[in-house]
């Protein structure tokens, strides 16, 4: 098997002590931007980008990928422990997490959660062994209108999926294409919507509207809900853990169930929240133990976790082969790829081996450091929240303004970021999501060099993603989903349906 | 923007819609007035410059438009406040001093705004019991500081602007020598 033969290779490049040790405090990072309120996946990654500019890229990966699984775990811990969702991804886990801790078993879901999360993960990095290098492979016979096929795909189906209102979408999409477009022009070298500005010559980056519209929006969110941490106590010791592990198979098909949605949402771009949720609301309509969940289940516990975690790390699989990235966190790290001089894409596998090999390799060891790492911090983590926000929110503060700084050396960035920060504040009061924003604002570029592109094999005519069946398949199935909402409420009224859990779920976001 | 911190009476979630959309469609006739400076037809070699981001600008235009009739649409179900005077308050207590904080950046230098900053942030808790000590404030502060100094600019070589206080003490460092 030629996979298993790269994956040792990549084991090779990335077992060095240096290595591991960045995979160590790339955890620590992680766990500790998804506990603190205000910092996430998608901003961390943002903020550590500048200080990779220095580094290899793959030790750069290796860190800013074990940072997203170390926050992935990290918003765990505040979930259960404080009933406050670090990330997005797991609001799911409260439903449970919570009621459990306050019962005093603490120690037993945050086990359960961590170890279906591993679970998760290692799914989804096992189907991104064996099939990114065939997606790849297919992928090699795309020219410019298949591409734009797909980010097509990608986009209409964040509009259709989206637990946002669809309007909403568009504009926070198309604000993120508008940013791409700013500053010099890929194709002619012109300067673009700069309005003879030089401040806008470089262009407006997206790490700074990510540190801007997750960083400082989330706070001023914060505040306004006047949060006041109060979490319950936890020690884990070696007899829980292993308590906690013989219970587990007991959950197998709750497991199995949810890496599979986890997966299949993690590439699409669904993404991990909407994947946890799903997942949740599956396990409760088929546990026997229905009436039990919200009141403190193990199963609500696991389902979400395993999910969210399968969807984090599936999400790679079509960064990686198609450079279309199936969450926020995913988008900068491609962002990241793009800035490093490596061009995500099926080229990718073949001109950079040892980097994606190193990743993949890294993404397996990475999971499994994450999972003792937080098993063995969990305490120290928790009292971090216990610091008061007076001193936490200044300095939270205090690292995004420098981390916008630090993206090109110029203040003007922290005064977009404050920008952003207001704006991120209003979309979030007003439903209006940001992931979009942030994937437009990286792809933007790259989707219009292939609509261009692709006009210009077709003088203009849009027939050109029809012109054979499988741009034209990509491009119907993208509409689908466009028009997703309508044709499903279609349905459902022509056969008489209705979809109590849909309801359900929603009522809950 | 939207924020219409000076009215008395509480601001209803319509308003703040319905500014966010007029701001949206105001960016999106931006985009577009750049794009047809540079061009949004067919030139020599293809599409011109200004051709993709077009109709970006008329797409956001037009899905602010839709947004803001359909906020008029719900005018009535959205009269709801938007957000409590106290927590507005609460809100703007954080975001103008991070304002004052930005804008002073340029003159002081990260380090010095920075520390400032957070002191000042420690110092106007006056929710907690206990104020914070002065030796509190002035270790966490410049701990903070310091910290930033060691990880940004000395171990991952991020040089941060230290403004003219680092201008005097580089100044100050090279007589000592």
């Amino acid at each position: 098997m030629s996979e298993f033969d790269s994956l040792l290779q990549g084991m090779n490049l990335i077992l060095t002590p240096g290595h591991i040790g960045l995979m160590v405090i790339g955890v620590l990072l992680g766990i500790l931007v998804g506990v603190l309120p205000g910092l996430g996946a998608p901003n961390g990654v943002a903020l550590l980008l500048p200080l990779t500019f220095t580094m290899s890229p793959v030790s750069a990966i290796i860190l800013l990928s074990c940072m997203y699984w170390g926050a992935l775990f990290g918003g765990s811990i505040t979930s259960i422990l404080f009933n406050i969702p670090g990330e997005p991804s797991s609001v799911a886990t409260t439903f449970d997490g919570y009621p459990m801790a306050r019962e005093g078993r603490a120690a037993e879901a945050l086990t359960a959660a961590f170890s279906s999360a591993l679970i998760g993960a290692l799914a989804g990095v096992l189907l991104l062994t064996f099939l990114s290098t065939k997606i790849a492979a297919f992928a090699m016979s795309f020219s410019s209108p298949e591409f734009f096929a797909v980010y097509l795909l990608a986009f209409c189906t964040f509009i259709g999926m989206s637990k946002n209102p669809p309007l909403k979408t568009v504009v926070a999409m198309m604000i993120g294409f508008a940013m791409a477009a700013v500053g010099m022009d890929t194709v002619s070298g012109n300067l673009r919507l700069t309005f003879d500005q030089p401040i806008l010559m470089t262009g407006i980056s997206f790490e700074v509207a990510v540190i801007g519209l997750f960083g400082i929006g989330e706070i001023l969110c914060t505040v306004e809900e006047g949060l006041v941490f109060r979490g319950e106590h936890a020690r884990i010791t070696p007899m829980v853990i292993l308590r906690t592990w013989a219970k587990l198979p007991r959950y197998w098909w709750t497991i199995v169930r949810s890496t599979l949605v986890g997966c299949w949402m993690g590439i699409t771009p669904g993404g991990p929240t909407a994947a946890s949720f799903m997942s949740y609301s599956l396990a409760r309509r088929f546990s026997k133990n229905r009436e039990n969940f919200g009141k403190g289940e193990l199963e609500g516990v696991i389902a979400p976790e395993t999910a969210d975690h399968a969807a984090g790390t599936s999400a790679l699989l079509p960064m990686l082969t198609l450079g279309i990235p199936g969450s926020a966190t995913a988008a900068v790290m491609l962002g990241g790829l793009m800035i490093w001089g490596l061009h995500p894409g099926p080229t990718l596998f073949v001109e950079q081996h040892d980097f994606v090999w190193g990743l993949i390799a890294s993404m397996y060891l990475g999971n499994v450091v994450s999972l003792i790492v937080v098993l063995a911090t969990v305490p120290l983590f928790a009292s971090i929240l216990r610091i008061p926000f007076s001193i936490i929110a200044p300095i939270i503060i205090m690292v995004c303004a420098i981390g916008a700084y630090s993206v090109h050396n110029s203040f003007f960035d922290v005064v977009l970021m404050l920008g952003f920060g207001a704006l991120g504040y209003l979309f979030k009061k007003l439903g209006y999501p940001i992931a979009p924003l942030v994937l437009a604002a990286v792809l933007g570029d790259k989707a219009e060099d292939a609509f261009r592109q692709s006009m210009l094999f077709s003088d203009g005519h849009l027939g050109i993603f029809w012109s054979n069946p499988l741009v034209g398949s990509l491009t119907t199935a993208a509409l689908l989903m466009l028009f997703w909402p309508l044709i499903s409420k279609g349905l459902s009224s022509l056969m008489g349906l209705r979809k109590p859990h849909v309801a359900k779920t929603k009522s809950v976001l | 923007m939207s924020h219409s911190s000076d009215s008395p009476a509480l601001v209803g979630t319509r308003w703040v819609e319905l500014g966010l959309t007029v701001f949206t469609a105001l960016i999106g006739v931006v985009v577009m007035f750049g794009s047809v400076e540079q061009g949004i037809g067919w030139g020599d070699s293809g599409p011109e410059p200004g051709y993709f981001p077009f109709y970006i600008g008329l797409m956001l235009s037009a899905a602010s438009v839709a947004n803001g009739v359909l906020t008029l649409v719900r005018w009535h179900a959205l009269s709801i406040a938007f957000v409590s005077r106290s927590a507005f308050k609460q809100v703007l207590s954080v975001f103008i001093p991070i304002a004052l904080f930005v804008g002073a950046m340029p003159f002081t230098g990260i380090y010095v705004a920075s520390a400032c900053f957070i002191a000042w942030f420690m110092w106007r808790d006056k929710v907690r019991a206990k104020p914070y000590g002065k030796l509190m404030i002035g270790s966490v502060s410049l701990g903070a500081v310091l910290a930033s100094y060691l990880i940004f600019a000395l171990w991952f070589k991020v040089p941060l602007d230290a403004g003219p206080m680092g201008d005097w003490i580089a100044l100050a460092g090279r007589n000592f020598k």
